[in-house]
Parts: C-alpha cells; structure tokens; sequence
C-alpha cells in the first residue's frame, strides 16, 4: 500500500530528485563510533563542503553515502537509487575520487584515461589530455609508479573528465600545489554554476571551502553539529566576549561555550529571528567579533 | 572593467558577496568606475577567482537592487547611468560609517577620551 501511494507521490511533484541522501548513517570501526546517525540531503547544483577534525568520520560518510561500504544502520540514495543497489547507469553519472586511489595500477596514465573514457557517455578526452599536461603528469608511466599526489591528480582528471552529474572528492587538495589547487577550484565552481554538477568535497582547507562551496557541513565525532549556507554562517554567528564581572549574564544559548583564564567568557552565540544579538552583547564592556568559517569550526568543535 | 580589479579574502568573516558589493560601492563612489561602464560577465569574474557564479549574482542582483548597476540589454551589467561619477558628501560618508564604527568602539574599549581620539583623527586628516 505504501510503495503505491509513494509511487502516485512521486509522479504528481517535480521536485528534482536529490543526487545524495542520507538517513540514519550510523558506523563503526573496532567498537569506536566513526558514524552516529547523520542525516544529509544534497540539493541539485548546489556545493557541498564537508568539513571536521581528522578521524571525524568525513570518508567513511562519504562511502557510506556512495554504498562503498555498507553502514551498521541507516540508508543512503544517490539518485533516488539505494546507494548499495546502484544500476549501471546511475553509476556512470557519479564520479568519486578517494583520497587513496589505487585501482588499475597496472595501468600508464594515459592507458587509464583511455580505458575509462569508454564507459562514459560525454567523456571529454581534450580535457584529460591538457589537464595531464598541465598538472605535470608523465601519461607513460604506470599508475602503480606514480607518487600518492600524482595518482590522485590523475584520478581527479578522470573524475572531471567524465562530466559526471554527482562529483564526490574526498580530500582533494591535499595532492595538489597552490596553482592547480586554484585550477580545481575554479572547475568545480564553474560546473556547479553552469552545467548544474551537484558536488560533495571533503577538505581542511576552510578557505577553499569558502571559495566554491555553497553550503558547509560540520561533521564532529560522527554527527552533523552545523549545515548552513556559507554566507548564511558569517552572518549568522559571532563569538560574544564577556568580561569577568559581568559574564553571569551570559545567553544560555550558545553554540560553545569557553572560560578564559581570566574569567572572561567566550560563547558562539547566533542571531535571534530579528537579525538581533543576544541581551548580553548591549553590556558595557561586551564584545561581538565576526568570524571566519575557521575560527568557527575550531570554537565548536573544541 | 577587468574582473583583477576585485579583491576576494574568502576566509574573512565577511561573506564574499558583500564583499563585492562594497567594493563596487566605493569604486563607483571615487570615480573609478564611470556611469555606463559595463561589469565583467558572472563567469568571468567567477572564474577568474575561483568562486561560486551564484555569489557573484547574488552580489551584482543586489547593486542592481541598491541602483548602483543596470542591466543592459545584451551586454550585461553596467554601472547605472543615473549615477553621478561623485556623489553627495553624505552618501560618500555613508561609506566610511562600518570604519567609524569600528573605531568608535575599540577608542571606547580602551577607554579613550573622545576628544583625544578626535586630535589624532583631525591631524591624520591634515586639518
């Protein structure tokens, strides 16, 4: 009875299908929590960076979320499809790039572009080609002889080059220097903004983040703590300082909250539904400071 | 006008979209960029320094909205020709105010007389 009135349900809404749910993701290694019940939904065209502290749990969401691994409870779709049930042609409209890549090591670069590029219907092999030359890979030599950095350059030009639907890099900067880091940047912020590629990158640099991303997800031991439009989040939040004497007057809401040795207070503190601070930063001797997405991250997630 | 012009500091606690707004602002203000002149495409601009396209029309729909800029037809943007190269004394005073402000507030923290503050300002002024 259900699946006939979702069936009815679906038709009669034109709400475009989300490239990337997740409900309920919960996972664990050797008995440490890495997931604790994340639930994400990724709109159509928009970008979202994922951030968190290193063991945060940002990879294993990502594979959780792809069905690269199959999660204690909960469910992920990629295109309406359970991510662990995914038919061919969903597949060949994601691209995912690891942190570690190590397939078809047995293969040269260019080998593998040539490969690949078969499988994909609107494979762009002008744009392999120059991007190989560009970010200084030799196309002759094999895969399994390339440096961590290098292989996952290639594999990002072959995740680019498909022109997939869905692009999910997890960690993607690291391998690259400041100038094709850039290069990167301005690919995926193009896409999303033109062709409309829905994208899901993991990072810890918070400025590239603050470049591209539309949305950013705060993941902190296994849990989504804050998601939020990224200009939404510089408006939205301050750190409030309250001096020793009067920091009993502090809000009860905060985001995080801090005593400075001197006894003065710190509170991550958001604006109520008028735009308007909390009481306690009218105080003489108060203090409201904007923050960047950084100085955000590393309050709340202290 | 080329989109180098623009200065984008992504991991300010200023979102990127004001910050192209002010800056249009002031550049519009001083003179250095003239009514009719025509903006740098979206994507130019995006590409240009690695950002979102929908910032950068989110901050050119609110210069449009502000009246700073106008759409022409098959060109773009351009800097609206209703507006003067100079304008009024207090619409460029109106720009300064957030810089008042901020300074207002670190004289009061550190507990400086306002007549003190003002010397200095007057001096730096070449009164």
């Amino acid at each position: 009875m259900n699946a006939v009135f979702n069936a009815v349900h679906m038709e009669t809404t034109h709400e475009p299908v989300s490239p990337l749910v997740a409900q309920g993701l919960a996972h664990c290694y050797e008995g440490s929590n890495a997931l604790n019940g994340v639930d994400l939904t990724i709109a159509p065209g928009s970008v979202l960076g994922l951030i968190g502290r290193n063991g945060a749990g940002k990879s294993t969401l990502i594979r959780a979320m792809l069905g690269l691994l199959q999660p204690i409870s909960g469910t992920a779709f990629v295109f309406g499809e359970p991510a662990l049930k995914l038919s061919d042609d969903t597949k060949s409209r994601i691209a995912y790039v690891p942190q570690q890549p190590d397939a078809l090591a047995w293969l040269t670069a260019q080998q593998m572009l040539d490969f690949v590029g078969r499988f994909y219907p609107r494979w762009d092999s002008a744009f392999a080609k120059s991007t190989l030359e560009r970010w200084k890979i030799q196309p002759n030599r094999l895969l399994a002889k390339l440096s961590p950095g290098e292989r996952q350059r290639v594999d990002l030009i072959r995740a680019l080059a498909s022109q997939p639907e869905l692009l999910v890099l997890d960690e993607p900067a690291a391998a690259l220097d400041p100038v094709a880091r850039r290069e990167l940047l301005r690919e995926l912020a193009l896409r999303a903004g033109e062709a409309g590629t829905t994208v899901l990158f993991s990072t810890h640099i918070v400025s590239d983040l603050e470049r591209v991303a539309s949305e950013v997800a705060f993941l902190h031991e296994g849990k989504i703590l804050l998601r939020c439009g990224v200009d939404d989040t510089k408006e939205r939040y301050a750190r409030l300082w309250l001096p020793a004497k009067i920091s009993a007057a502090a809000p009860s809401q905060s985001l995080s909250r801090r005593r400075n040795e001197d006894g003065s207070l710190s509170l991550i503190v958001a604006r109520d539904a008028n735009g308007q601070w909390p009481e306690a930063s009218t105080l003489p001797g108060a203090r409201i400071d904007a923050l960047g997405l950084e100085d955000l991250f590393v309050e709340i997630a202290e | 006008m080329d989109a180098s012009l623009l200065t984008i500091q992504p991991n300010a606690p200023e979102p990127i979209y004001r910050q192209i707004v002010d800056q249009l602002r002031r550049l519009i203000a001083s003179g250095q960029l003239l009514a009719g002149e025509v903006l740098p495409s979206v994507r130019d601009v995006a590409g240009f320094h690695a950002i979102n396209p929908m910032t950068v029309s989110r901050a050119y729909g609110m210069a449009e909205a502000e009246g700073l800029l106008e759409r022409l037809r098959g060109k773009g943007m351009a800097v609206a020709a209703t507006r003067k190269a100079v304008q009024s004394e207090s619409q460029r005073m109106a720009l300064l105010e957030p810089q008042l402000q901020a300074l207002a507030r670190h004289a009061n923290e550190l507990e400086l007389p306002a007549d003190a503050v003002l010397r200095r300002l007057a001096k730096l002024l070449g009164d």
